[in-house]
């Protein structure tokens, strides 16, 4: 079956321009060392439609890179994203700006990705009236339904971002990224700053959407009992490569690279009462100058010889299941 | 048994805007033994915070501490005349903020911090000092300590800036250290690194720990007692095990359940409906009551303080079953 989209060796790489003085002692010098950060190196993975893929990493592991990139909002440096047949890197703008409305974008923070000047109804609905998905007679039932659908009240229509709590202006974002029926979501650490209490009403509420409208999402998160609890497969990255990719069940049940094993180990559990942890030793590297070979190499308990030399590849450990780590070549 | 190293009775913290009183802190009393780690849980707004600020007596106008005592060692802390509390402070208590760039001066070098610190409290040489802070440092898991007391904050990590505030707030060996949501901003692996560091250190040096978090699966890892706050009231507090497994006050529960555990994948999460209630103009009685769904008509009134079990204490008429 062909995949909903598939993201072929993408890459992302940012560049700071070096600033005169560093320009003037390169003169001197000769040579310029110019700065280079691979936020994503040769990312590649397919979703199927109706599935949810979570993808984990800590913070400056390029997650949030990777999903902008297939959001749209980013320009990838390297690499192919294909949507549902259409190549977004490469089509003409009108079939990739078509495709691109059906892949939308909810964010982290509810508090600045909502412009404070515009009425909730402006914010839900305009992006329907320009995109000529709702004539202006029906403008206003359209936005009524779809707050309804997000579970706000639509007698608040009238009101600005700032009158809401973090949970109602999560749900506004939803409602913002729905209103142009969009098949595909890329959520963004969308719960990460809601309180415990709020983050379940709108985990469920993202789960109930799937249901209704037959959604397919790229879940973002850096919790993994989020991921765990949305996810139908798991993309693990580290510092701009996925190192293990897996079904959910099987991920949770044996890890197979070693940093997901580590992740898992040490997030603080209910049932893991006063265990003993045995924290992975040192510091996530600056992306600008990653280790060599494998980036997780200099934390990892098993590194051998190898690892320091070679990065390994991204392959098939079992069906389904891909891992990019040398011990499973042994 | 001795006199607790900390008790706080019906403190009460409120901050007069020109909107009204808004009621943060509305009659908190617990206590802490030495060596305790006390887990403060509750949500945004719930009065956490400043909870641990009226205890250091950091509050600032228009908030006071309206009444109540805070006993530390028997001495109330409240009634303590400004210059002892504050030759008290950075000494036997001290407190660790999320953001550790609020602890750390970005214009002075680790070691000239970790320098002052000490030398505010006691008369000691510089190359003691240095020693001193060197040993802080490496207590708390920082490698190659000697370069890092050279550095300055921005030439650290987020992790490694949080894990210096923390060696600062160690370094005078306190009697009591309150930690507000120290690893929130951190990384799960740092996050652990820094649990299991501060964990060993308490029980090493018995130092009494109140830890201020929104997680409760931090502190079931971490804490011997566990506390939850809603609405500037403690509604539930006893010992972590028994809390986790038997939670009595439906707000507690409600937490528990609405956390994404490993056997519900997918399943529709126990919410917990509508949000938590504005501090000013609270209606008496039960502030959970219009979210509860065990809420009775005896809720309006006050709601008196129970101990369902040993050790623990509930405010709430109609507990779990």
């Amino acid at each position: 079956m062909q995949p909903l989209l598939e993201v072929d060796a993408l890459s992302k790489r940012f560049r700071r321009a070096p600033d005169l003085a560093t320009r003037l002692a390169g003169r001197i010098t000769g040579g310029v060392r110019e700065e280079v950060v691979h936020a994503v190196d040769a990312v590649s993975f397919r979703i199927a439609r109706g599935e949810v893929l979570g993808l984990v990493g800590e913070s400056g592991c390029g997650k949030s890179t990777l999903g902008r990139m297939i959001a749209g909002l980013l320009a990838p440096s390297a690499g192919r994203i294909v949507y549902d047949g259409v190549d977004l890197t490469a089509a003409r703008a009108g079939a990739a700006a078509r495709a691109a409305l059906r892949i939308q974008m909810i964010f982290q923070d509810p508090f600045a990705s909502l412009n404070p000047r515009m009425r909730v109804a402006d914010i839900v609905g305009e992006a329907a009236l320009v995109h000529g998905m709702v004539g202006a007679q029906d403008y206003a039932a359209f936005v009524d339904d779809i707050l309804r659908r997000v579970g706000l009240d639509p007698s608040c229509k009238r009101r600005f971002p700032h009158q809401f709590s973090g949970g109602q202006r999560q749900r506004i974002g939803v409602a913002r990224a729905l209103a142009v029926r969009p098949e595909f979501l890329i959520c963004d650490e969308a719960v990460s700053a809601l309180d415990v209490s709020i983050r379940a009403q709108v985990l469920n509420l993202f789960v109930e959407l799937k249901e209704t409208l037959g959604l397919t999402y790229l879940f973002i998160s850096h919790d993994l009992g989020v991921i765990e609890h949305m996810s139908d497969r798991i993309a693990v990255m580290y510092l701009g490569r996925i190192v293990e990719l897996a079904s959910a069940r099987e991920f949770f049940l044996m890890p197979n690279h070693p940093y997901s094993r580590a992740l898992l180990e040490e997030v603080p559990r209910l049932d893991a009462r006063r265990a003993q942890y045995h924290p992975i030793r040192g510091e996530i590297p600056s992306p600008i100058d990653p280790p060599p070979g494998c980036h997780f190499h200099p934390r990892c308990p098993h590194a051998f010889e190898r690892c320091r030399i070679e990065a390994p590849a991204l392959r098939v450990i079992a069906p389904g299941r891909w891992s990019a780590c040398h011990r499973n070549d042994a | 048994m001795s006199a607790p190293l900390l008790a706080l009775d019906e403190v009460r913290t409120w901050f007069f805007t020109r909107q009204g009183v808004a009621k943060a802190v509305d009659g908190v009393s617990f206590s802490l033994e030495q060596g305790e780690i006390l887990g403060l849980a509750g949500e945004s707004g719930s009065g956490k915070s400043v909870t641990g600020l009226s205890i250091l007596g950091l509050v600032d106008p228009p908030g006071r501490v309206v009444c109540g005592r805070i006993l530390f060692r028997g001495e109330d802390l409240l009634r303590m005349e400004a210059e002892r509390l504050r030759r008290l402070r950075g000494d036997r208590l001290a407190m660790v903020f999320q953001d550790p760039m609020m602890t750390l001066n970005p214009v002075l070098r680790v070691d000239t911090q970790m320098i002052e610190t000490l030398a505010a409290h006691r008369t000691i040489g510089r190359s003691d000092a240095q020693q001193l802070a060197l040993e802080a440092l490496r207590r708390v898991g920082i490698p190659a300590p000697e370069q890092r007391l050279r550095s300055y904050p921005h030439q650290l990590s987020g992790g490694m800036r949080q894990r210096v505030a923390i060696a600062i707030a160690l370094i005078n060996q306190p009697d009591l250290v309150i930690a507000d949501e120290p690893t929130t901003a951190l990384d799960v692996t740092i996050q652990a690194q820094i649990l299991h560091e501060v964990r060993k250190l308490c029980r090493d040096s018995g130092t009494a720990l109140v830890w201020i978090t929104h997680d409760l699966a931090v502190l079931a890892g971490l804490a011997d007692r566990i506390a939850v706050m809603y609405a500037g009231r403690v509604v539930e507090s006893g010992p972590t095990d028994a809390m986790l497994e038997r939670a009595h006050h439906p707000y507690t529960a409600g937490l528990i359940a609405s956390l994404p555990s490993r056997n519900r994948r997918g399943e529709r999460l126990t919410q917990i409906p509508g949000m938590a209630p504005a501090l000013i103009d609270l209606p008496p009685g039960c502030p959970f009551r219009p979210r509860c769904p065990r809420a009775l008509e005896r809720c309006r009134g006050e709601i008196p303080l129970s101990a369902p079990e040993p050790a623990r204490t509930l405010r709430c008429l109609n507990p779990m079953p």
